[in-house]
């Protein structure tokens, strides 16, 4: 009986072990020392740092430009209400030179990264988060500018388009967190670049952009 | 030469858009709906409010069907006249401003609205009931109980034939007329000690030396999270791309958690959840739209209002994969000059409603890795990774088809300081 009792008290230990359920604490370390550093390291939670008479925000100090980015766009957002900067958006041309086929490549993952999750691969408004590709809805319930065959963003010129992209408009949001300003002329020189191909014309950056988009 | 261009791209661009114009008149008249995608779907949708108003019943509301057009055409013009209705609608709308849209035809206008009378939402649409994770769960844990009971029971019957044997041993003893010497117990017996000993050391040492090596590294580690955000909804069944929010990992060392803005570029849109339920480790059901709302609290922003307040409050994720501090790892090192798939070190995230890590993270895993893959290297062909033209001697290894290949740690990917240092 004795026995019986031992191995009935071992075999539920290990049947008790083997559904034991998820991992919610991670466990222990060897040396703490050399595993949690003691330099703040990205994500670490800073709050503390200020009693200690570190100034820290997180943040850029204002005003100045990473190496090598270009200059921000010279215009603020609108204020609720108010479209002047928006119309005056359109006078501000893209301060990139023509794409090169690398270039191009570059602003084409971006496109397909942020943009095309709604305006589609094809640029055709129908990103699989709008419409799936089996047809039914997506669950983004507003329809995305259909960038490929609507006049209104085949006309729209690149500064008001830039002035989306940065600020949002409508249901967007901004997009200046993800993408840098280099970054954001260089998507707007695709989508005009795919625009004008779609016409077949060989208007600024099409001959270049066929070359390549045929890779 | 590039004087003439923005005149010819001009001149091209309004040949194109009148062509373009006139040949979607003729069509558009007759499908409101395209139409409707064209001009209004950006901000107006017939049965949810989005930027602008839901657009169901706007003949009802608006009974004069001139002053209906004459808005829709241009909305400026109706406010500076001082129509109640559309200046108060202005007004709750917090003054958000609407398109003009002069080209549009009465009939194309006509046909707008009509599609707005006979719009009808679509049927739901169900992606597949499917089980959720607890059904799995329970079909695992059922096995374990059954080998369970299946041992108990073996073990059981073999401790009954061995007092059998016993017994019939002794009983044959008695008939025989051998004198039975007095049993001893089982706990006193020698053998039985040094065989129960000797398990013991080895289940005891086993597990220690399992618990020892899993000091320090997090496999499975599945914490929870601040708002139950699923992967396998976002990435998965929507297919956001996983440099979508985590772009840091193209960029930089830290593959970075996106800010609360990013959830925002769609979640201003999508405020409830509608796909398959979700169900926690415990079966209890995830209601999404409620985790949604959590993302407002901590953007900041107002639903009803459709604005931001400026109450912000962080979200505090919970960090998963934590490498000491004395080991380096970068991200775009693996992701750009690598190309290493996201899933082959975080496994298949597309599955996953709740992280957790996958890959073991030791120094082992990083090593095997390092011995095992190819890295990009160029060819005369203008293949691969030019960086590594600097390689002459495997390049003339290659050329004289002594290596086919060269590896991560064939170009010190192995070496102690490449990760610690």
């Amino acid at each position: 009986m004795k026995k019986l009792s031992i191995i009935a008290v071992l075999v539920l230990a290990v049947v008790a072990w083997s559904c034991s359920d998820v991992r919610r604490e991670p466990g222990r370390v060897y040396m703490p020392d050399m595993a949690y550093s003691r330099a703040y390291e990205s994500y670490a939670p800073h709050d503390t740092l200020a009693s200690q008479g570190i100034f820290y925000n997180a943040k850029p100090v204002p005003g100045t430009i990473k190496r090598g980015e270009l200059f921000p766009f010279p215009l603020e957002k609108d204020k609720q209400g108010d479209t002047a900067n928006y119309v005056a958006s359109k006078k501000i041309v893209n301060p990139l030179p023509v794409l090169t086929p690398d270039q191009f490549k570059e602003a084409e993952r971006l496109y397909l990264v942020n943009c095309g999750i709604c305006h589609g691969a094809k640029l055709d408004g129908a990103g699989p988060l709008h419409k799936r590709s089996d047809g039914t809805d997506g669950p983004y319930a507003a329809q995305p500018a259909i960038l490929l065959g609507n006049p209104t963003y085949e006309n729209m010129p690149e500064g008001q388009m830039f002035y989306s992209v940065t600020y949002g408009k409508n249901q967007m949001g901004s997009y200046a967190s993800q993408l840098s300003t280099t970054q954001r002329w260089m998507v707007i020189h695709y989508i005009k670049a795919k625009q004008a191909e779609a016409k077949g014309g060989s208007a600024s950056g099409g001959a270049k952009a066929d070359s390549t988009a045929k890779k | 030469m590039i004087d003439h261009r923005p005149i010819a791209k001009r001149a091209l661009l309004s040949v194109l858009l009148i062509s373009l114009l006139s040949i979607g008149n003729k069509l558009a008249a007759q499908d409101g709906a395209t139409l409707f995608q064209n001009n209004c779907g950006t901000c107006h949708r017939v049965d949810k409010d989005l930027t602008g108003p839901a657009l169901k019943g706007i003949e009802d509301r608006v009974k004069d069907k001139k002053l209906l057009h004459a808005w829709i055409r241009n909305n400026q013009a109706v406010l500076a006249s001082g129509d109640k209705y559309f200046t108060d609608l202005y007004a709750k709308w917090s003054k958000t401003p609407m398109n003009v849209f002069p080209n549009l035809t009465d009939g194309e206008i006509d046909a707008i609205l009509k599609y707005i009378r006979e719009y009808k939402a679509p049927v739901a649409s169900t992606t597949g009931g499917e089980a959720g994770p607890a059904d799995g769960k329970m079909g695992e844990s059922d096995h374990a109980i059954l080998y369970g009971v299946l041992t108990l029971i073996l073990a059981v019957i073999a401790l009954i034939m061995l007092t059998v044997n016993s017994n019939l041993k002794k009983l044959a003893d008695d008939k025989e007329g051998v004198p039975a010497h007095e049993p001893i117990p089982f706990y006193r017996n020698k053998t039985y000690i040094t065989i129960l000993t000797l398990i013991l050391f080895v289940i005891g040492g086993f597990y220690v030396v399992k618990g020892a090596i899993g000091l320090g590294r997090y496999k499975d580690y599945e914490p929870e999270q601040p708002i139950y955000y699923s992967h396998k909804v976002h990435a998965g069944t929507n297919q956001i791309n996983c440099l979508y929010c985590h772009g840091g990992a193209w960029e930089s060392k830290q593959a970075s958690i996106p800010s609360v803005n990013v959830c925002m570029n769609c979640h201003q849109t999508i405020n409830e959840y509608t796909g398959a339920p979700i169900y926690k480790a415990d079966g209890t059901e995830v209601n999404g739209t409620e985790e949604i709302r959590k993302i407002y609290k901590a953007a900041g922003w107002d639903p009803a209002k459709k604005q931001y307040t400026g109450e912000e409050k962080p979200i505090e994720w919970v960090k998963i994969h934590n490498l000491p501090d004395h080991v380096y790892f970068n991200h775009s090192q693996h992701v750009r000059a690598g190309k290493v798939q996201c899933q082959t070190c975080h496994g298949e995230i597309t599955n996953m409603h709740e992280v957790k890590q996958f890959a073991e993270l030791s120094m082992a895993w990083c090593v095997n890795c390092h011995r095992e893959t190819k890295v990009d290297f160029n060819d005369d062909k203008g293949n691969g990774n030019k960086f590594y033209s600097i390689y002459e001697k495997y390049h003339d290894e290659i050329k004289a088809k002594k290596r086919d290949s060269v590896t991560v740690s064939d170009i010190g990917g192995l070496e102690c300081q490449k990760c610690h240092y």
